[in-house]
């Protein structure tokens, strides 16, 4: 059946979580191409018929109107009928070819359009560098494509000098709660000096903690 | 029509519609790869997808059959008759809705669109009503029985549920920062 290859593209999409993204699926993706040629190879004979048959028609009739005996005419008729039957059935070939033609190139746009999406959106999410098992998913030019667009973000943010993707979501209290998970020792923070000594549990100003979550020194503790 | 690139348009569309062929077709090989002629004799009798039974049907090249479950005398309609809340119409039509109002206009069968209303505001309330109740073990059962578009419906009370029980509580005093809980995701 024509479009199963497309529409297995379109599901698999769809089964997989939502924001998350599998692997790009270069093999079905290039079957639905060769699908689309295969399709493109029978459409073309077909067109080729019905442009013949057409001529063939139009002769016949001028061939009528100069005239012709009863007989004659009786029997271009049934040779029109059988004609335009021909020309019937080479549309209905062609149609069916040409509208599987239109629903592979949806199903293609569609599946490339909603990867192009959350691939848009981890731009928000992760900074400008992909972690690698999130870009081995990707094909060569969805991680151009991030490439462009985090640098599209990159260049914004710099214009209007203010970081936007820290934050999605506004911080309800300026502090927070941490473990310490390293000896870091004694520091100087934005408002305290503090001894970080390893497990203990204290509040941080949240800039403050930042940096050390992200290494790996300390972990938030939510209540 | 919907958005181009609706990923449930697009699978709601791919549902089979059973159809006869009024006409011979050339150079198609639809259904039988073995077949040498390449050629579909009028009056074979096939399942087609619908997106493209809707081109084909309103140029006359095939004549359709409404699928079961939407026909007038369908066990289907009885059953949503007596118990609409209770019917698998997952197993039916994982699109039920979405190619009930497609199909509907196409073949002029002004009773499709009343039964669809009727199943949708009966199950709709089932369904916020079990979001509410249904424990964890039991949930993935109920599931089975919904369409795509319920099971979204069931999904989206169950989290309001939560903000609301959440918000009721006070909940928790500190929100994440997304920057915080994104370290301990990766690994």
């Amino acid at each position: 059946m024509y479009g199963r290859k497309a529409t297995e593209l379109v599901k698999e999409f769809a089964s997989s979580e939502p924001g998350q993204l599998s692997t790009f699926n270069n093999d079905v993706f290039a079957q639905v191409l060769e699908e689309c040629n295969g399709h493109l190879l029978h459409l073309e004979p077909l067109m080729m018929n019905i442009q013949e048959n057409e001529n063939k028609l139009r002769d016949k009739r001028s061939e009528e109107e100069m005239g012709m005996s009863e007989d004659e005419r009786g029997n271009s008729e049934a040779e029109k009928m059988l004609i335009q039957s021909a020309i019937k059935s080479d549309q209905f070939g062609a149609l069916i070819h040409h509208l599987s033609l239109l629903r592979n190139k949806r199903c293609l746009m569609a599946y490339v359009y909603n990867r192009a999406e959350v691939i848009r959106n981890l731009g928000w999410m992760v900074d400008s560098v992909l972690p690698e098992e999130i870009e081995e998913k990707l094909s060569g030019t969805e991680k151009e494509y991030f490439k462009k667009h985090a640098n599209t973000l990159q260049s914004y943010m710099a214009e209007v000098d203010l970081h936007l993707t820290v934050d999605m979501v506004p911080p309800k209290d300026p502090y927070i709660k941490v473990r310490v998970l390293d000896d870091i020792g004694e520091v100087v923070l934005s408002d305290q000096v503090a001894n970080l000594a390893r497990h203990a549990i204290m509040f941080l100003r949240r800039t403050d903690a930042e940096q050390y979550i992200t290494q790996g020194q300390m972990e938030e503790l939510t209540s | 029509m919907a958005n181009y690139y609706d990923i449930d348009d697009i699978l709601a569309e791919e549902e089979l519609i059973p159809s006869v062929f009024q006409h011979d077709a050339n150079g198609v090989g639809l259904f039988d790869s073995s077949d040498d002629t390449n050629k579909v004799e009028a009056g074979s009798r096939v399942e087609l997808p619908f997106w493209l039974v809707r081109e084909l049907y309103l140029r006359q090249f095939i004549s359709i059959r409404v699928p079961s479950c939407f026909d007038r005398d369908s066990k289907t309609r009885e059953e949503i008759g007596a118990d609409a809340a209770h019917v698998d119409l997952r197993s039916r039509c994982p699109y039920f809705y979405e190619l009930g109002c497609k199909i509907a206009p196409l073949v002029g069968d002004k009773t499709i669109g009343p039964f669809l209303l009727v199943a949708f505001r009966i199950r709709y309330r089932e369904v916020l009503i079990k979001a509410h109740t249904l424990t964890l073990a039991v949930a993935p059962k109920y599931l089975t029985l919904l369409t795509n578009e319920e099971a979204k419906l069931y999904e989206a009370g169950q989290s309001s549920i939560a903000a609301f029980k959440k918000w009721r509580m006070g909940g928790p005093r500190f929100q994440i920062a997304p920057v915080l809980g994104r370290k301990r995701k990766l690994t």
